[in-house]
């Protein structure tokens, strides 16, 4: 069962990637310029990248995420190439990254905020705390600093994780790995018969 | 807020009951007083309510520190669990998802008692126990009654629960977990105990006879969803942290599966390393990512016909005016082979593209090349080909072998394909 949807989820990838792919050659076609690999490889990324963002059909922030910093990033003239490629789940896609960019700010605030405060405390804990009960104090504020930092990296990793709690954050993390997963695979799969055919 | 303060003083002056407590458990009362009057409760309640805040008041003396809770305090005050709750605290509760934490924080308000139990009585029985199967379950009547039962504080105020809660406790056997069937049975015995500590109170007869219409109302209204938590015994039971026990045990269970996703993880056990591993693999895969990308971009001069670059030039080597069709109309004849071989070999789990994409060149050349031009990515042209049906069955068998196989066996079959399609092209 397990295996039967993910091999779903790769045909709705492969398919949502495909229609990028073709999307993109013909926006390029008619512009008539030619593509570095560089360019090619950006093209691929992202299109492999919208496309699995939008086999979530935005019920995952990072999908959300994934899709508004897309559309964001390329402007207006590439709304018509995200617009076909996301097709039916555009309508999430598309409500989503104006949320995603207002609750992003507010909560940026918010995070900051609280991360003023948490300073202060450490501050105040490091500073009251003595003996026995200092070291064990530095400690686990030392242990609790790691956590925070690893959690930090970890937001910048996952799209759209700058606005996540702890408990949505690892939610959203499981949800990306598994996705990112199969979008190698498939990826994988495509390059390594693509290597063969050319190379015979 | 503040004008319902001298209200409840009068009352609570009225029957000429002693006014304990502090300040901060009137501005407690008093929400909960405002909440009663909002919800519409009975007159004989209220004077119910009236008495018991004292009691109230008298034992909580500052062990409640949560504003927010005179949604479970109202069933408190006035023993009327019946009384609905706001809609909007309910959703702030359904959104923090731990709804009562161990304080009950439900209709029938039996955080205040538990609350009293602990204070009074040191020795608690029942040892309360933070289960997240427990906290998982948004059952609220069913378990707030059976805390409300385990309290084994001895107020009479208790007692009027107590009642009711069998009763409704009877109602809701049906639908309860076995952790709620302990929990009950360990409020039964309680319940015991409640009566023996029942003190010599004036109010008994008023509330057996409360009791009848409280069973009534609380069988009507059956609160939703909160999440019960009990506090572990020798922990703290406020709700901050209860609240911050659930969270906490939420994340640990996240990352549990989080454990079993990321390979090399089930060795660390704590969080700053398992982090630190989760990092690392998602860092590893959009290297991955960025690679395969590059190959691919590499591999192929044109974008959109890889798919195409791939299998065309294999698939149509017998047939020259198949091939020229497809130079023609390429983009449709691509996107049927896009239709076709990409999702259905793609998408099983190895590649047997090679020796399948033969076997599909032959038979497409076979068919019209009319049917050639079909809409692009239309799943319906599968069934307007014959040679489909042998298709689907390919790739049923594939399906079944690959999963017996794996996916290192696949590797050599692409090649036998090559082979194949090369053999063809000789052949023309």
């Amino acid at each position: 069962m397990r295996n039967f949807s993910s091999c779903c989820i790769k045909q709705e990838f492969l398919k949502k990637w495909i229609k990028g792919l073709q999307v993109c050659n013909s926006s390029t076609t008619c512009s008539k310029n030619k593509m570095t690999n560089l360019d090619r490889k950006k093209a691929i990324k992202l299109s492999a990248d919208i496309a699995m963002a939008s086999t979530r059909n935005g019920t995952t922030r990072w999908s959300n995420a994934v899709i508004a910093n897309a559309t964001h990033s390329n402007g207006d003239n590439n709304r018509i190439f995200f617009e076909r490629i996301l097709g039916g789940g555009d309508g999430g896609g598309r409500h989503c990254p104006e949320h995603c960019g207002r609750t992003k700010a507010s909560r940026s605030v918010s995070s900051v905020m609280h991360k003023k405060i948490l300073k202060k405390s450490r501050r105040v804990c490091s500073r009251t705390v003595l003996g026995r009960k200092h070291n064990l104090a530095k400690t686990h504020s030392i242990a609790k600093k790691l956590v925070r930092k690893k959690t930090q990296v970890l937001k910048s990793l996952v799209p759209g994780g700058e606005s996540m709690d702890e408990l949505s954050l690892v939610v959203e993390t499981l949800d990306y790995i598994v996705s990112l997963r199969t979008q190698v695979e498939v990826m994988r799969c495509l390059a390594t018969t693509a290597e063969l055919i050319n190379g015979t | 807020m503040n004008r319902a303060l001298p209200e409840m003083l009068n009352c609570m002056n009225a029957p000429g009951t002693i006014i304990a407590g502090n300040c901060t458990d009137m501005t407690v009362m008093e929400r909960q007083r405002d909440r009663m009057k909002w919800q519409k409760c009975d007159h004989h309640d209220q004077q119910q309510q009236q008495i018991q805040y004292n009691f109230g008041g008298s034992e909580l003396g500052g062990v409640f520190s949560l504003p927010i809770h005179a949604q479970g305090f109202h069933g408190f005050l006035g023993g009327n669990p019946a009384v609905k709750p706001d809609p909007s605290s309910e959703n702030r509760w359904a959104e923090l998802g731990f709804g009562s934490c161990g304080l009950v924080l439900n209709n029938n308000g039996t955080a205040g008692l538990e609350e009293m139990g602990n204070v009074l009585n040191n020795n608690i029985s029942k040892t309360f126990s933070c289960s997240p199967a427990v906290a998982a379950e948004k059952r609220s009547s069913d378990t707030v009654l059976s805390q409300k039962l385990s309290l084994p504080a001895g107020k009479e105020s208790f007692k009027k629960r107590k009642a009711d809660e069998v009763q409704s406790n009877k109602a809701a056997t049906a639908e309860s977990d076995s952790t709620e069937k302990r929990m009950k049975s360990c409020a039964e015995e309680g319940d015991s105990k409640i009566t023996e500590q029942i003190s010599t109170k004036n109010n008994n007869k008023e509330s057996s006879a409360d009791t009848s219409r409280d069973n009534s109302k609380a069988s009507e209204v059956q609160k939703p969803d909160y999440i019960h938590v009990r506090a572990r015994r020798g922990q703290a039971t406020d709700s901050h942290s209860l609240a911050e026990r659930v969270r906490r045990e939420k994340i640990s269970e996240r990352m549990k599966y989080l454990q079993d996703l990321v390979p090399g993880c089930n060795k660390i056990t704590g969080k700053a390393g398992m982090l630190e591993e989760i990092i690392n693999y998602v860092q590893s895969l959009q290297r991955q990512v960025e690679f395969l990308s590059m190959k691919l971009a590499a591999v192929n001069p044109r974008l959109d016909f890889n798919i195409d670059d791939l299998f065309a030039k294999e698939m149509f080597p017998t047939c020259g005016a198949n091939f020229q069709t497809i130079g023609m109309s390429s983009e449709m004849t691509n996107s049927a082979y896009l239709q076709l071989n990409p999702m259905q070999r793609l998408a099983s789990c190895g590649l047997d593209m090679g020796l399948n994409s033969t076997d599909l060149a032959l038979r497409r050349t076979i068919s019209a090349p009319g049917s050639i031009p079909e809409p692009f990515l239309d799943t319906s042209c599968f069934t307007q080909d014959q040679p489909t049906a042998i298709w689907d069955a390919d790739l049923q068998n594939i399906f079944n072998v690959e999963f017996q196989q794996g996916r290192s066996s696949f590797q050599s079959q692409p090649f036998t394909g090559s082979i194949e399609g090369s053999n063809l092209k000789m052949e023309m």
